[in-house]
């Protein structure tokens, strides 16, 4: 038996061993490698930047804890930039766990900014009926929302009265992990009612935002861990998505070299015959 | 009527909400508001149905004897138990933040980050270059694969260019083509709801 047959033969655990190794190695000692920042990723910071003082954000956690790791990193360098920029936030979610998600995001990044619940950003909690909500939602924010998150009348909070309609929201930015999500919001939200709409996505989901972003319809995308670890750089601070950056690298090269070597295999096997 | 009721229903409400999208007169939005605001009414039901759905099979399950009963059991009791602990301390509850943040959310993202493995056996063993497609699908995969990451930008500072160009040009027009098929097929899927000739969604009772 030759060393290619014993390759084509591998035991899948020691796949598995590679890849847990090729994950763990660069956690612990970090590469350092350079983050490239792409355009659908700059775009949305340039969006968020240009906003004026006080402008009204929507972020909608629409993901589970499934995607936690993906999609909480682009929350907290989006709710960084908003806080840094003097926005306010209007946290929501399409999905039952987003909010709570949202909401561990807001404890770690609010404080640091000195921002204020109520004044400077709110939880209206999970929204349930997808897309007729959304409709609702735009039309009339006051007959679809009554509480926060924790049950306290929406009408108490400044910045709960502050929202009575789409007219009063400048961006929404969706964490999107699936339906309900991003598609929602530019069909049902954004081409109703004119509101710009940036994302964040898994990066499986990411590839299938694209003819949105030609249209304009979405005026940016964070496409998966990457996606943040860029937002990450441009908002100059250093998080879980950079530091997963490194074994994120190695994987993939790691992947690749799996898909080369098993093609050699087939051309070996197809020359034997 | 059994039949007969659910279609005018159907009929009736179908229309008058895409009738309504196109009219902005306040009666048509004010009414279709309600129809809204009934519809998130109406989809609170669904979780007493999931509940009732999921207690039901398990405790089916459990009282066979059926295989992997015993997951069935720490199934319910956690529903009982998440339950409990959010009617009873609030979504800020102390024991509820303490489930989600220190058993859901780890245990989802394990859930998820399986894939890792699994993709890491089947990129070894499945993705071959068999036809001239796959083997177009499989260079287009290895150069974004690279790309996206850092070590890609790494190697060839070009990488990312041709990232883009791929997600930009090939991936969005074959995108666009299979957009506009499923949009198709979904408008003529409504009106064949709307108009009574597709009846499955009333299961037998619309056969």
């Amino acid at each position: 038996m030759n060393i290619l047959d014993r390759i084509s033969s591998i035991d899948r655990r020691i796949i598995f061993l590679l890849v847990a190794l090729a994950v763990i190695i660069p956690l612990l000692i970090p590469l350092g490698l350079p983050v490239d920042v792409s355009k659908p990723v700059r775009d949305v910071y340039d969006m968020v930047d240009s906003l004026p003082e006080r402008a009204i954000v929507v972020v909608s956690c629409d993901y589970d804890p499934g995607s936690e790791a993906e999609l909480t990193p682009a929350t907290v360098a989006i709710l960084e930039h908003c806080f840094r920029k003097n926005l306010r936030v209007y946290l929501m979610g399409l999905w039952p766990p987003g909010p709570e998600l949202g909401n561990l995001a807001l404890e770690a990044v609010a404080p640091k900014y000195e921002r204020v619940y109520g004044v400077d950003y709110i939880n209206i909690g999970y929204r349930p009926g997808g897309p007729v909500m959304l409709v609702s939602l735009g039309r009339d924010v006051a007959d679809l929302v009554r509480a926060d998150y924790a049950g306290v009348p929406i009408d108490s909070f400044p910045l709960g009265r502050a929202v009575k309609s789409a007219r009063d929201i400048d961006l929404v930015v969706t964490l999107s992990a699936g339906d309900p999500g991003v598609l929602h919001w530019i069909i049902y939200f954004s081409a109703r009612y004119g509101t710009r709409i940036a994302a964040a996505t898994t990066a499986i989901m990411a590839p299938q935002q694209y003819p949105y972003l030609s249209s304009g319809q979405l005026v940016g995308l964070l496409g998966g861990l990457k996606g943040a670890a860029e937002y990450e750089t441009l908002v100059e601070t250093t998080g879980r998505a950079t530091a997963g950056m490194d074994s994120q690298s190695i994987v993939h090269l790691l992947l690749v070299i799996f898909i080369i070597m098993g093609n050699i295999i087939l051309l070996y096997e197809k020359r034997r015959r | 009527m059994k039949q007969t009721l659910p279609l005018i229903i159907v009929f009736a409400f179908g229309f008058f909400v895409i009738i309504a999208f196109f009219i902005p007169l306040g009666a048509f939005q004010s009414a279709s508001q309600t129809f809204e605001t009934w519809y998130t009414g109406v989809l609170a039901f669904f979780v007493f149905i999931g509940i009732f759905n999921i207690v039901k099979v398990n405790a089916n399950k459990i009282q066979r004897r059926l295989s992997d009963w015993q997951y069935s059991i720490i199934l319910l009791l956690f529903l009982i138990l998440m339950m409990g602990a959010g009617f009873i301390g609030g979504p800020e509850g102390g024991l509820f933040n303490y489930l989600f943040e220190h058993m859901q959310i780890p245990l989802g993202a394990t859930m998820f980050s399986l894939l890792a493995f699994f993709v890491a056996s089947a990129a070894f063993r499945a993705f071959r270059a068999r036809t001239p497609e796959a083997t177009l699908l499989l260079i287009a995969a290895v150069i974004v694969m690279i790309g996206r990451v850092p070590i890609g930008y790494y190697i060839w500072r070009g990488f990312p260019g041709v990232v883009e160009w791929i997600m930009n040009v090939p991936n969005t027009a074959a995108k666009r083509g299979i957009l506009f098929g499923a949009d198709l097929g979904l408008i003529s899927m409504a009106l064949r709801v709307l108009l009574g000739i597709e009846r499955s969604y009333m299961g037998r009772g619309g056969e």
